[in-house]
């Protein structure tokens, strides 16, 4: 969590940091499904897809590369945000469902906003009837742009929309890594067992606005709440009441964090952008 | 001659598409079908029949009325090293699913940096039948100028069997469009291999005053356009396209060369529509020549039949547009329906 | 007196069909509305039954060959040893058809 964190600040301080959807505040979602899942587990990820590429294990250096737009990203400089890729890493951004064929489980986080649209319900109705091993996780932020949850989608547990098609579903903090990743271990463990699908709502906030494109539409004192549930400090206050973590230790995990950070924008910089001329002939 | 096609057997044109399936999967594992109807109803047209019996439910697949998801499952699967064929039984119904077909499946090899590839078939039946304004529709120029993705249209039993039978194998997603008024006819079909290369056009009948460049159904309406010229003088090249993305220059450009004129012809909207892009590319390459193209008019196909008649093009307007392009050297102001 | 059995011209959606099978042999006797031969078009099966009574006395299409409407598919008669013409001539069999 520190890491992505840590990532999406010093990508911020550039003023090349392009169209960004960050996960700050989100972090505990990705980190907490990916907790659960295995290396050959596929995870998709929507446009908010910085968080889920760490956490999934993408280096810093090749999503800060992919970001910027550089030739040493793991889709060549071509997917950007909102199409990072690296499927030897269990990781697609952006993609449609699987079959499930071969993989134990696949996981798929998309947001509140995707709530509304008929492939959402689409795709619950046809896990349902094969009883695919698809984890969907519901990273809900409340907040589709500037629309809020209860202006744009009816049922007020999102969760509840896998009932209709028999789906088991769960409403957890979306701030609490632990109760993420504990409701997403036992929906996995469903998948792998052939229990079918599951739908795993996260309730949880974003520090941001929806993207670097779009205006905040929250007041201070609402930002300042959102910050006041950082899924980072509860884990941090928790590890530290418990004894797990010094004061010492977290210093040094925030420095290692800050080193590879600084490491894969080095990368990034010296990385060399794609070559214009070879775009018609990779386009096919 | 390039137009005779090899002896073979005669089958319905469902029965060729049915071949060139049952003759794929058996060879490839990986090839599933996903559609509505697909399964023991054996396809609208049965064109699918016994695919079902023979391959099994996993292998062909009955899905529910949501175009989107049925397209967007083919990508994932196709991702995921399947190759699936994804049937649409109407192509007024491919819109649905446009987004997971142009966002996703054309897009995923560039934008994953080849990471991922999308090979899959998506065979959708274009057309007017008498079935009305949403069941009626050409819409191959809509999905021809997308990056990423190639488009076939074959018009004969035999080019239904080789096409789809080369879609099943490219790297990548086709679109395969058949057409209504195909399905009742028959043809030979090769016994051999009888693939068909992507990006191939076919001159069916040749001719010295003008080229007709057509696809799919209106292959029939040119040839018997064609047999009324001839019988006043007037001889006429009919060039199959077969396929419209990619386009086979070549062959349009030393046919155009030989005649001339040029007279593009589709089922479809004339608006950026397949004969734009083939008179501009043409011209482009040549220079200036005679040129026109005739298609739908701009009005949505009615199911009454007087109706859908006056809409559609026919030998006799393909015949008259003929004559007009022959008897003039200058362009005429644009008519409705022709251009 | 010969009768020509053809394709029935009303049979819908009916561009070109394949004899898919003859349910007799040249000299059977068959009954009015018994069932002689089965076409295919390109969705479905036609069965073909005569009106009248006729013996069959000469297949001109095969099971697997390609006819249209109007072609004729067969010579039969009402007496079993009438002389048969060398083209296929004769009043045309009125037949019932039936669309599977």
């Amino acid at each position: 969590m520190l890491l992505i964190r840590t990532f999406e600040e010093a990508l911020l301080q550039r003023h090349d940091h392009g169209f960004q959807l960050l996960s700050s505040g989100q972090e505990a979602v990705a980190v907490g499904l990916c907790a659960a899942l295995q290396p050959g587990d596929p995870l998709l990820a929507s446009g908010r897809s910085i968080g889920a590429a760490l956490a999934r294990g993408v280096e810093p250096r090749r999503v800060m590369a992919e970001l910027l737009g550089k030739a040493t990203g793991p889709c060549g400089g071509r997917g950007g945000r909102g199409h990072l890729a690296q499927p030897s890493a269990g990781f697609f951004g952006a993609l449609a469902l699987q079959l499930g064929g071969g993989a134990d489980v696949v996981a798929c986080i998309f947001g509140d906003g995707a709530c509304g649209g008929g492939a959402l319900h689409e795709t619950l109705n046809l896990a349902a009837l094969w009883r695919l091993p698809l984890l969907l996780v519901c990273d809900n932020n409340g907040y589709s742009v500037s629309t809020p949850r209860s202006e744009a989608l009816a049922p007020k547990r999102l969760a509840d929309l896998a009932l209709a098609f028999g789906v088991p579903g769960r409403t957890v903090d979306g701030m609490d890594v632990l109760a993420v990743e504990s409701a997403a271990v036992a929906f996995a463990t469903l998948a792998r067992s052939g229990g079918g699908p599951a739908f795993l709502e996260c309730v949880s906030q974003r520090f941001a606005s929806h993207s670097t494109a779009a205006r905040e539409t929250r007041s201070a004192a609402e930002l300042l709440a959102a910050r006041a549930s950082c899924p980072i400090l509860r884990l941090q206050q928790r590890l530290e009441a418990e004894g797990i973590l010094s004061v010492e230790r977290r210093a040094e995990l925030e420095r290692e964090v800050r080193s590879r950070v600084e490491e894969a924008l080095r990368f990034a910089d010296a990385s060399p952008y794609p070559d214009p001329s070879a775009l018609v002939h990779d386009g096919l | 001659m390039a137009s005779e096609p090899l002896a073979g057997v005669k089958l319905f044109f469902r029965e060729a598409i049915g071949r060139a399936l049952r003759d794929e999967m058996a060879r490839d594992r990986r090839i599933i079908v996903l559609g509505q109807d697909v399964g023991r109803f054996g396809g609208s047209y049965r064109e699918f029949a016994g695919l079902y019996e023979q391959f099994g439910p996993e292998r062909v697949r009955d899905m529910p009325v949501a175009e989107a998801s049925m397209i967007g499952v083919g990508v994932g699967a196709a991702a995921a090293g399947l190759r699936p064929i994804v049937s649409i039984t109407y192509m007024d119904f491919l819109m649905l699913g446009l987004d997971p077909l142009v966002n996703y499946a054309a897009k995923l090899r560039f934008k994953t940096g080849g990471q991922l590839a999308a090979p899959m078939v998506v065979k959708t039946t274009a057309g007017a039948k008498g079935q009305g304004v949403a069941h009626s529709q050409c819409l191959e120029a809509w999905v021809m100028s997308v990056p990423g993705l190639k488009i076939v249209a074959p018009s004969t039993a035999a080019d239904a069997y080789g096409l789809l039978k080369s879609a099943l194998r490219e790297e990548g997603p086709v679109v395969f469009v058949d057409h209504k008024r195909l399905f009742p006819t028959a043809g030979e079909v090769p016994q051999g291999d009888g693939s068909v290369p992507i990006g191939k056009a076919l001159i069916r009948r040749r001719g010295s005053d003008v080229t007709i460049a057509t696809h799919s159904y209106m292959c029939r309406v040119a040839e018997e356009a064609a047999q009324r010229l001839a019988a006043d003088g007037v001889s006429c090249e009919v060039l199959d396209l077969r396929s419209l993305a990619p386009l086979d220059m070549s062959t349009l450009c030393e046919s155009a060369a030989r005649t001339k004129a040029l007279l593009t012809l589709e089922e479809g909207q004339l608006p950026c529509g397949v004969g734009a892009e083939v008179a501009f590319r043409v011209q482009a390459e040549l220079g200036a020549l005679r040129v026109g193209r005739v298609g739908a008019l701009p009005v949505p196909v009615a199911s009454s039949p007087i109706l859908e008649a006056a809409c559609l093009p026919d030998a006799e307007r393909v015949s008259v547009e003929v004559r007009r392009l022959l008897s003039t050297h200058e362009v005429t102001p644009a008519k409705r329906g022709s251009a | 007196m010969i009768l020509k059995l053809v394709v029935p011209g009303s049979i819908e959606d009916a561009e070109e069909l394949r004899v898919l099978e003859w349910h007799g042999t040249v000299g059977q006797r068959f009954a009015a509305r018994e069932l002689i031969v089965e076409l295919e078009t390109h969705k479905a099966v036609v069965e073909i039954r005569a009106a009248q009574q006729a013996i069959l006395r000469r297949v001109l299409a095969e099971a697997g060959s390609w006819q249209k409407p109007g072609d004729a598919l067969a010579l039969l008669s009402d007496e079993p040893t009438e002389p048969l013409p060398a083209t296929a001539t004769g009043e045309t069999l009125l037949v019932e058809f039936e669309v599977i």
